[in-house]
């Protein structure tokens, strides 16, 4: 384990990443829990809730009318999969003491402010109260029921889904309307309960200084929470090889197609392991230099963006584009005879040299984005070790060809996803 | 060349300077920061359509200023791109109603890709063949624009506000516009509007302003000096219609509400603060609107607002999802009303004035959001500190001005709803 890391409690971690360039200083709480179907819709409401009122915020107007009063003070929540884990995250950002006109404890006041948010709900009686509960509910439905409307990132959660039928990766990271539902005050305060107990946690801060005794206090909130049964987020069952290609097809009442298709990767696991994979999703479709950028979009003139992603802990690659139904499987074809090419080594030195360039200008950049810094680090707790942008900057530099096409030669087509509109073929 | 330095009391600064040719220079240098952000950018957007050059009027299809956007990547040996990948910048360009820019991000080697940027817009390529192959990719981009509601419900609200204004129309052009273009008229809109006289250069991060003011001065090429005159429509007050309704696979209504606001003269950038801030003060998540519609369940965090304006257009726009996107738009004609003959809360004011401070102070922390300020002032004459000054100098009475400008009797709502199954 880094120096850098603060032992807080049983399973807690506090980072302070000192940074003088920025004019805010940023306070994040990462709590990091199994994904499961029965508690997916109920974890991702919690942190909703909780930042959206408190004991010394009855509800949500008076927390952002004093959000504005610490100069206009940030509060923000999110959901992300992470692995087979499910990561909470709930973030304060203010301006540094420096800016404000009469107070020299802006930061502190901050950092008091989430931490009392996310140790104090407004709960009685064993129950978060009715009316947050079902404001936050609607809300969340509607999120859910929204996704529908971008067709891109829709498609790609279909896919995920299908490739992950049963597992706990497959799951929505927001769970379904159906579990949101049926969420009670008790059984979210018990899921509030649960995260206290159970959760990893990581407490992050970046900015020029770390609040007076700031680890200190938070310690001082987990003391009297009895943390036991804590959660290994290194929790990740590596994407399986399909024993068959599996096509799906849906079909909407839309202009243009989606094709998305899913590979499963021999490389995966942490950043001693999977870089590789990194830079061969690169050079395959991460830059305008990439094989599907300049072929499938500029050569074959098919489609607007045809684009491939790694989540290489999970050993998961998928490429999407959107296209005419017509040129649909034009496409997948295409899309497969350049994966043949990265597996044959064909591809030249400039991409190649080009991708490692891209890739290390992007990691020297992190340092100039707080929220890129806390994303960072909040989502490297699976290695064995603290890579900073530069520590994997460095391993990046060390990778060769061989090591690329090793890492193509792993990636195995899995599954077809197909969104048509309705005047298309009959499947 | 002409330099001005620029001091705020907050720490940062920055240099202004004009070419001889023409071309204003704006850099903001940030020597902790590993990296830099550059855009050089011509007062040319998807509104310009109709224009004379030395007295000769020309007509030219919807779209065009964003077909000439992707096609300036290319050149007879190789396209930007491929250039930018030796560097390991990233790289790309946008057009908008009234500006396309051209920009790379990187950390190392910034001065290569200077190079590249300045040269690579300055060398004009086209040819029927590269022409009609663009035709393919930007028509899938159109389509793609087809299927989104968000996109949808914006752009039918415009053409319900305006009548004639360009700004009716999508950026991209249609598939029937876009194949009017031909390599010709790419290069009548090039010489036209890729005049350095018409053109900015805009760069935030770790630089040498100096090292920077050199290198334009040996790589900006001179143009002669044109007349250029936009030449926009007469546009009604009055909107088209006040309702516009679209079906589309969603599940839950998509609404855009705008007032449309009669202008003539470019919006002061004073004007333009006071109207955020009234906004934030009318609707924002502190104020009570805002409060009565998340509890009665009306909107949801995908609601947002903005103060859209631009040559000849200026419309306020509430955005988001509800289940009932007339009640929202009713709630707010509602408190305008109520507003206008009650005043505006001192208290709330003074909350929502810190917090655009503290959100202007925050914006420093960007390279990204500075350089966009940076356009911003060349595209309207300000200096980049204003925004502050004013935040620090505006009254409630100012900002109570503004809400004259909100006619309840000059709003549209556009609706995307689901399909019926």
């Amino acid at each position: 384990m880094s120096d850098k890391i603060v032992s807080i409690a049983e399973g807690v971690e506090g980072l302070f990443i000192e940074n003088n360039r920025f004019n805010t200083t940023s306070i994040s709480y990462n709590f990091y829990l199994p994904m499961r179907e029965e508690t997916a819709a109920l974890n991702a409401l919690l942190p909703f809730v909780l930042t959206s009122c408190g004991k010394d915020y009855p509800d949500f107007s008076a927390l952002t009318l004093k959000l504005y009063k610490l100069y206009g003070a940030t509060i923000d929540a999110s959901v992300e999969k992470y692995g087979d884990c499910q990561l909470l995250s709930m973030r304060i950002s203010c301006i540094n003491d420096r800016f404000t006109f009469d107070s020299d404890s802006l930061v502190k006041s901050a950092s008091d402010m989430l931490l009392g948010l996310i140790f104090e709900p407004n709960v009685e009686n064993g129950a978060f109260l009715e009316d947050d509960l079902q404001r936050e509910k609607r809300k969340a439905i509607e999120h859910i029921k929204g996704e529908i409307a971008e067709k891109r990132i829709y498609a790609k959660n279909r896919i995920i889904g299908e490739m992950f039928k049963g597992e706990a990766y497959g799951i929505p990271k927001c769970g379904t309307v159906e579990q949101v539902e049926a969420i009670t005050g008790e059984t979210l305060y018990a899921a509030w309960q649960n995260m206290l107990k159970k959760a990893f946690v990581r407490v992050q801060v970046i900015g020029e200084a770390l609040p007076h005794k700031f680890f200190e206090g938070v310690a001082e909130r987990f003391e009297g929470i009895e943390r036991s049964g804590i959660t290994d987020c290194r929790l990740c069952k590596p994407t399986a090889p399909a024993n068959k290609v599996n096509t799906v097809f849906e079909k909407m009442d839309v202009k243009q197609g989606k094709l998305v298709m899913g590979f499963s990767s021999e490389m995966y696991g942490d950043d001693d392991i999977s870089l590789p994979l990194m830079v061969m999703c690169d050079i395959f479709g991460g830059a305008p230099y990439s094989r599907l950028f300049t072929n499938v979009r500029e050569k074959m003139s098919l489609c607007y963006y045809c684009a491939a992603s790694a989540i290489r802990y999970k050993g998961l690659l998928l490429v999407d584009s959107g296209v005419e139904w017509q040129n649909a499987d034009k496409a997948a074809n295409e899309i497969l005879n350049q994966l043949e090419i990265m597996q044959k080594g064909e591809f030249s030195d400039f991409e190649f040299e080009s991708s490692i360039k891209s890739i290390s200008d992007t990691l020297t950049g992190y340092y100039d984005s707080q929220s890129g810094i806390d994303m960072w680090y909040a989502l490297k707790v699976h290695n064995n070790e603290l890579y900073s942008p530069e520590d994997i900057l460095q391993k990046i530099k060390a990778i060769t060809r061989e090591d690329v096409i090793y890492a193509a030669k792993g990636v195995k087509l899995h599954t077809i996803y197909k969104l048509l509109p309705k005047e298309g073929p009959i499947c | 060349m002409l330099k001005q330095v620029f001091e705020s009391d907050f720490g940062e600064s920055y240099v202004k300077c004009e070419h001889e040719s023409g071309l204003q220079i704006y850099i903001l240098e940030k020597p902790l920061y590993n990296s830099a952000y550059a855009l050089f950018g011509t007062r040319y957007g998807s509104i310009d359509n109709v224009f004379s050059v030395n007295g000769e009027k020309t007509q030219v299809p919807e779209g065009i200023a964003h077909f000439l956007e992707h096609k300036l990547f290319e050149s007879e040996d190789g396209d930007a791109f491929t250039r930018y990948a030796a560097t390991g910048a990233y790289a790309n360009a946008f057009t908008s109603f009234d500006k396309t820019c051209y920009l790379f991000k990187c950390s190392t080697r910034f001065y290569d890709n200077l190079e590249i940027l300045l040269d690579f817009v300055q060398s004009p390529y086209f040819t029927a063949a590269t022409v009609q192959k663009e035709q393919g990719i930007i028509g899938q981009e159109i389509r793609m624009y087809d299927d989104s509601p968000g996109w949808r419900v914006m752009f039918n609200m415009l053409l319900a506000m305006y009548k004639n204004h360009p700004v009716r129309i999508d950026i991209a052009g249609t598939t029937e516009s876009i194949a009017e273009i031909d390599d010709k008229l790419l290069y009548k809109c090039y010489e036209t509007f890729y005049n350095p006289q018409n053109m900015f250069l805009c760069i935030a991060g770790n630089v040498d302003t100096d090292k920077v003011l050199k290198m334009v001065d040996e790589a900006i090429k001179p143009k002669e000096k044109v007349e250029l005159c936009r030449i926009m429509p007469e546009e009604p007050d009055e909107v088209v219609k006040p309702y516009v309704q679209q079906a589309l696979e969603v599940v839950i209504p998509l609404f855009c509400f705008g007032y449309k606001e009669k202008t003539e003269k470019p919006l002061s950038l004073k004007k333009r603060i006071c109207t955020s801030v009234l906004l934030d003060m009318i609707i924002g998540d502190a104020s009570p609107l805002y409060k009565k519609l998340v509890n009665e369940g009306l909107i949801n965090d995908e609601f947002s607002f903005e103060y859209f304006n631009g040559p000849g257009y200026a419309s306020v726009i509430f955005e988001g999802e509800s289940q009932n996107p007339q009640r929202v738009a009713d709630e707010i004609k509602a408190e305008v009303a109520r507003l206008k003959e009650e005043g505006l809360n001192k208290k709330l004011f003074n909350a929502v004035r810190s917090n655009f401070y503290g959100n202007a102070i925050r914006n420093y922390n960007s390279i990204e959001s500075i350089a966009m300020d940076l356009v911003d002032c060349a595209m309207s004459g300000h200096d980049l500190f204003d925004e502050i000054k004013y935040l620090k100098a505006i009254t409630v009475e100012d900002v109570f001005k503004r809400l004259t400008v909100l006619d309840n009797d000059k709003t549209v709502l556009s609706v995307i709803v689901p399909k019926e199954k």
